[in-house]
């Protein structure tokens, strides 16, 4: 069936039309003004216009969160679903249509704390899909609270006399999960690292996770404030199998080179939290798709028909 | 039924988008059958149809409201289901041809670029067909703007998405007319072309069709097809006869050519004409796919970052070992 | 009632002819009771037999032996015509030791005049403790009239194998070939293909079990028992509510079907694992309930409905999933094949407690179709009718059967299948100009569904309250006004329901309702009602959301109305309870709601189907002979 789906484009398209950026823009976006989600935004919209997507074969999914608002900003089919449960969802989707191009956006709570389950398994699966976690540290939507990811001693409004835990490391956890086929991190507050990165994510074949740093202007607008003003708290993984981003060399002087293929290191690397490492940590292609391995044949009525009559055949009287 | 089993190999390794093709045809036909025959049925036919998409246990509603309640299909002008029925026309031709209908034979005097065209000609029609289906059902057919779809429209005039579910093709052709030149102007969306080639042919032809994002592949016995589907690109593999060189051209193995190839099988001098192909011509072709899987000696480092280690020697030796080990057949292609 | 006395060899047969004959065979688990139960109600059902089998399964994967807790087999319900229920108590028993024996005995299965075969070597064992056990097992069961007809089951297969505990189920089931004059060649043929993976040699060993068997009961056993026969006019299949449930949806044209494992639904999984794939449809085992639920809904919201198959337990996660399925009017199937509850529960017993949950257990306000099969053909059919209603009325339709169902056995006529059941292909077709995501219908709340692909319809979905463009709503008005075109489509499908027909007279002092597998055992009941002069007759409910029409008229021409279910009610006369805190059985409180009737009700929890006898005395019960009040 995804065949017949494909086609769609076609029936609009006699003759092939290029789309402007704005040809993505949805509805205005409502987000905080300072807010990290409206560059995250941007990015999206420039890698659909670089990579001429066709918005209707372009889907968005997201749960529920600040971040989870980004498909309403879209000019796609977007699908704003449940707290935590996007992957889900875009697994479903991309199941039944294996040709629709599919984001997914997630907040830190969404995807760490009531999706985690979720994300193990999506990970695991492997679907081809590009995965954002807004990582802003904190549940933005639900106005501070606390969140897996929150800096520890971090005050808000459920830990009100400092975060209790250390923070989990999503990079970490999915670094360590079976079957991960990239994972990557950036951050909204260096354009073009974030727009080289999420092309990297796109054009992987495979789930490709990626952790964006999030600047909260009313929340946690002090948790990256350091890394803003001091690029030599960043460091960036460059390879030409990740990502690089050469007008970025002369702000970020620390660069280290790595190859998305090493798990090994890329697991040591997600260790080191002294500087804030922005970059792809692993890749790897070859990794098996869910979807792909579970692709069948499709059937016409008259051969189900065909087909069922012999089934009921094993069951005769 | 083919003779040749290599055929059935390769419809067997193209298996999956010829059933998609097929369903793809078969799941239009239905559809415009159901809706040319709706056009015309009364409000009993119409209960009656409803009954029977509702099942058995339909019969615990009313099926005349609720067919009332769902008209199955709108009205359509004269126009509409004139073009209609020309598209199930060509669709049900399609349909009953089975995997014949991804299966072609370079015949005498016919160009092996002639024959896919018009082997996907008829594809192309098809697809026409299926909008022209869609197009009706929604009640947006034009006459003026649309009919033209069902023409047999050549893979040049296609679009990048039709381009993009281009079904696969199985082509019979001799070594003597593998003009692989040909093949490059179908090298464009996820089109899959199989040759099986008989009789003496020129040894290493289809590198001719190395460029960096296509997917070429030489074999003898059928090893590697089972690659075709899954590569996103253009595909194109010819099925040669014993002492032919073997290679696969895989473009997502690596970013450099020699990554990207692996030979397992390279046949030596002195090679007989074959066709309009000197020995010379073959000579070259041999010598053009050696020389595109060399490995450097000396890996560059890549550019960029400061400061960042340039790549080092450990790392090229992995390469070239793991190079070497591909070519030797040993190892799958990294 | 002695043990000793039974084997005298009798002259010719004594025959019984009954329209009708409950047999057990209950072992050790892995003795093999279930192959022989299931070889002999499928030849029963092919010589034109009416045939109901229900698997006994003990609660643990290894009991030890011997053990009541243990007790392994297949209930077999042999009719002259259809049977469409377990039944009340069997009349003829083969236990392969005593302990399994007592656990039947215990649970009032057998008939008080049952026939019970049982293997004696334990009398005779050489451990003190297993005679002693023995001795004890015979006390218990003198309080019934029982025949215990000793059988030296072992003994006799040592005759002719080395291993009589490989095998001694077919010898069994040429006991009951011979009792019941089964037709032997068709056995044969059931043998070869149960064992058709293995060996000559094993097929050939265990035909000559068989013939031994056969050859004993002729010799020893003093009676046979007949149940005429009828051919059937058609073909016949024979499966179960599972089975049937999994075929339904591929007939349906359903492509993929998400899940987590859970019993009692799991086995739709297994068989649809095995042969879903050469229809082009996947099984999805996913992670946990709630991602199976998102699974199925991103699917169907990307294309042809999907479904997804559950439990109490499983379908409580997926809760607020299904309300998003309503909220977004995005089609979709669920199977919840009931258990006992709450909580864990009764995991492979079956109970229909999980009504008002599935009606009522979204939040916020989440108007859906509920639908329930009442037979095991009914389970096939209504998988097609369900994905119909889910993508035409663009909501979640949930689909309850239960345990009886799920593991009862028994031959319907084969379907004839028709394409037009897979049809509703997806609307491929771009967008009309201005059309909206949700262009409800202003009477009807009806719309159409735009899915991914379809040039010129780009919107999001939202689980949030939304307007017709799918735009988040922030004012009051288009809550109430969304709320209202949800909630009208359930009256519209009502509207199109053909009121249902009652069973029995149209008139009278009680009317019986009943929804879901109890049909057969409350008609059963009810015929034997009338029999006894009562006016009685019963309602099967196929459509809990929305209800089937009239329900109110038909109502009316009864003095009485009360329901039966299996699941939990208070009785009047218990301590505490009364007319005024009396929690009810579930469907009578749906029904109490919807007609302002005085409905009763009559409900058990006993973790098994209900008897049919255990009806028929509640209908005493409630009409004393000469009328109700
Ligand atoms: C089942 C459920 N639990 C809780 C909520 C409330 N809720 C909405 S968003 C959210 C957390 C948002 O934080 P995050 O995922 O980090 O996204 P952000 O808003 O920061 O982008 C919570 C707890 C909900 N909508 N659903
Ligand atoms: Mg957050």
């Amino acid at each position: 069936m995804s065949y017949t789906c494909g086609l769609l484009p076609v029936l609009d398209q006699h003759e092939d039309h290029h789309y402007e950026m704005s040809e993505y823009e949805g509805a205005k976006a409502r987000w905080c003004p300072g807010c990290g989600d409206h560059s995250i935004l941007t990015a999206v919209q420039r890698l659909l216009a670089a990579e001429q997507l066709v918005p209707e074969q372009t889907m968005m999914v997201s749960g529920i969160g600040c971040s989870s608002r980004l498909p309403h900003y879209m000019k796609t089919y977007g699908f704003h679903g449940l707290h935590g449960r996007a992957l889900p969802v875009a697994t479903g989707i991309k199941l039944h249509r294996p040709e629709l191009t599919v984001f997914v956006t997630m907040g830190d709570g969404d995807c760490t704390s009531i999706g985690a389950g979720h994300w193990v398994h999506a990970m695991r699966y492997n679907v081809d899909m590009v995965a954002m976690m807004l990582d802003n540290g904190i549940y933005g939507l639900t106005k501070n609270q606390t969140s897996p990811t929150t800096p520890q001693g971090f005050k808000s409004n459920t830990q009100p006399y400092g975060s209790i835990l250390p923070p989990l490391n999503p990079l970490e956890v999915a670094l360590g999960i079976t079957n991960a086929s990239f994972v990557a991190q950036t951050a909204e507050w260096a354009p073009s690292h974030l727009y080289a990165t999420l092309r990297a994510a796109y054009k992987h074949k495979g789930f490709s996770f990626v952790r964006i740093l999030q600047r909260c202007p009313v929340y946690t607008p002090a948790i990256y404030q350091k890394a803003v003003q001091d690029p030599a708290r960043i460091q960036l993984l460059v390879h030409d199998d990740g990502v690089v981003t050469p007008d970025l060399d002369k702000i970020y002087q620390s660069q280290l080179h790595h190859d998305p293929r090493d798990l090994a290191a890329a697991r040591a690397l997600a260790e080191q939290t002294e500087t804030i490492k922005l970059g792809v940590f692993y890749r790897d292609p070859s990794k098996p798709r869910y979807e792909e391995t579970r692709r069948v044949a499709p059937r016409t009525p008259a051969e189900r028909v065909a087909l069922l009559e012999k089934e009921f055949a094993r069951y005769a009287v | 039924m083919p003779s040749d089993p290599r055929v059935a190999q390769a419809l067997a390794a193209l298996a999956q988008p010829i059933a998609e093709f097929r369903a793809a045809v078969q799941g239009a036909l239905a559809q415009a059958d159901a809706f040319l025959a709706a056009q015309t049925a009364d409000a009993v036919t119409q209960a009656a149809s409803a009954a029977k998409s509702l099942g058995v246990f339909g019969s615990h509603l009313d099926a005349a409201k609720f067919a009332a309640m769902f008209p199955s299909v709108a009205k359509a002008d004269k126009a509409s289901q004139a073009a209609l029925t020309k598209a199930a026309k060509i669709l049900r031709s399609v349909a009953t041809q089975g995997d014949d209908m991804a299966l072609a034979k370079v015949s005498d005097g016919r160009k092996l670029g002639a024959t896919i065209d018009a082997a996907l000609a008829g594809a192309g029609q098809a697809f026409g067909a299926i909008i022209i289906t869609e197009l009706v059902r929604g009640g947006r057919y034009k006459a003026a703007e649309h009919e033209r779809l069902l023409d047999p429209s050549e893979f040049r005039a296609w679009n990048n998405a039709e381009r993009r579910f281009a079904p696969p093709l199985v082509v019979e052709v001799a070594g003597a007319d593998l003009h692989a030149g040909a093949l490059l102007d179908f090298a464009d969306g996820r089109e899959k072309i199989v040759l099986v080639v008989t009789g003496d042919a020129p040894p290493a032809a289809l590198v001719r069709c190395i460029t960096p994002g296509t997917f070429v592949l030489q074999t003898v016995d059928g090893t590697g097809l089972d690659r075709l589907v899954g590569y996103e690109g253009p595909a194109i593999a010819a099925f040669l006869p014993e002492g032919a060189a073997t290679f696969m051209h895989d473009p997502t193995a690596g970013k450099e050519p020699w990554q990207r190839l692996t030979v397992p099988f390279l046949p030596t001098t002195p090679f007989k004409a074959v066709g309009g192909f000197s020995a010379w011509q073959m000579e070259q072709d041999v010598k053009m796919l050696a020389d595109l899987a060399r490995t450097p000696f000396a890996v560059p480092a890549v550019p960029g970052a400061k400061g960042a280690p340039a790549i080092g020697a450990g790392d090229a030796v992995d390469r070239i070992a793991s190079w070497l080990l591909g070519t030797s057949g040993i190892a799958g292609n990294g | 009632m002695s043990a000793a006395s039974a084997t005298a060899a009798p002259a010719p047969p004594k025959v019984l002819r009954v329209p009708e004959h409950t047999v057990e065979i209950v072992s050790d688990s892995g003795e093999g009771a279930q192959k022989c139960g299931q070889i002999f109600g499928a030849v029963s059902a092919k010589m034109g037999n009416g045939v109901w089998t229900v698997e006994l399964i003990p609660a643990e994967i290894q009991p030890p032996p011997r053990v009541p807790e243990g007790a392994s087999g297949n209930r077999i319900r042999l009719g002259e015509h259809a049977v469409t229920n377990w039944g009340d108590r069997t009349n003829l028993v083969i236990a392969f030791n005593e302990q399994v024996l007592l656990a039947r005995h215990r649970v009032d299965s057998l008939a008080d005049d049952a026939v019970i075969l049982i293997e004696d070597k334990w009398a005779r064992s050489e451990d003190a403790d297993i005679v002693a056990q023995w001795d004890a097992a015979m006390k218990e069961l003198s309080g019934k009239h029982y025949r215990i007809i000793p059988v030296a089951m072992e003994d006799q297969c040592l005759t002719i194998v080395d291993n009589p505990k490989k095998g001694k189920n077919m010898f069994a089931l040429g006991l009951l070939a011979r009792v019941y004059g089964r037709d032997m060649e068709r056995i044969k043929e059931q043998i070869a293909h149960a064992f058709r993976k293995k060996s000559e040699e094993v097929y050939n060993s265990n035909v000559a079990l068989l013939e031994l068997g056969y050859h004993w009961a002729e010799d020893n056993i003093d009676f046979r028992v007949e149940i005429p026969t009828h051919a059937a006019d058609k073909p016949l299949v024979v499966m179960n509510g599972n089975e049937a449930i999994g075929m339904g949806a591929i007939a349906s044209g359903m492509e993929l079907c998400a899940m987590y494992p859970i019993t009692p639904a799991t086995s739709v999984s297994h068989y649809l694992s095995e042969v879903f794939e050469k229809f082009g449809g996947i099984v999805h085992q996913a992670e946990d309930e709630i991602a199976a639920c998102g699974v199925a809904i991103g699917a169907s919201y990307a294309g042809k409905v999907a479904f997804t198959i559950t439990s109490g337990p499983g379908m409580a996660l997926k809760t607020e999933f299904l309300g998003l399925a309503v909220m977004t009017e995005t089609p979709l199937v669920l199977v919840n094949v009931q258990r006992g509850g709450p909580s864990t529960g009764l995991p492979t017993k079956v109970e229909q407690s999980d009504m008002l949950a599935a009606l009522y257990g979204q939040t916020g306000d989440s108007p859906h179709i509920v639908m329930a099969p009442a037979t095991i053909e009914e389970c096939f059919h209504i998988m097609i009718t369900a994905r119909r209603l889910a993508e035409t009325f663009r909501t979640l339709v949930m689909v309850l059967t239960d345990a009886n169902l799920a593991t009862g056995v028994s031959p319907y006529p084969k379907p004839t299948l028709d394409e037009a059941w897979q049809a509703a292909p997806l609307d491929l077709a771009p967008v009309k100009e201005g059309q909206k995501a949700y262009a409800w219908n202003k009477d009807t709340g009806l719309s159409d569904r735009i899915i991914p692909g379809r040039p010129g319809g780009m919107f999001t979905l939202t689980g949030l309250s939304h307007d017709e463009g799918s735009k988040v709503a922030y004012s009051s008005g288009i809550h109430q006004h969304s709320s209202a075109m949800r909630s009208r489509k359930i009256a519209v499908l009502q509207s199109l329901l053909v009121p249902p027909t009652v069973y029995g007279e149209e008139s009278g002092d009680l009317l019986v309702v009943g929804w879901g597998s109890t049909k057969g055992a409350i008609e059963e009941a009810v015929d034997r009602a009338r029999k006894e002069g009562l006016k009685v007759s019963s309602l099967h409910l196929r459509f809990l959301s929305p209800l089937e029409p009239g329900l109110k008229d038909i109502f009316k021409k009864f003095k009485k109305v009360m329901t039966v279910e299996i699941n939990y009610s208070d009785e009047i006369g218990d301590p505490y309870i009364n007319e005024e805190n009396r929690r009810r059985g579930q469907l009578s409180i749906l029904l109490r709601n919807a007609t302002l009737v005085d409905v009763d009700c009559w409900g058990r929890v006993p973790g098994e189907p209900l008897r049919p006898m255990s009806i028929v005395d509640a209908i005493r019960g409630r009409v004393p002979r000469g009328g109700a009040k």
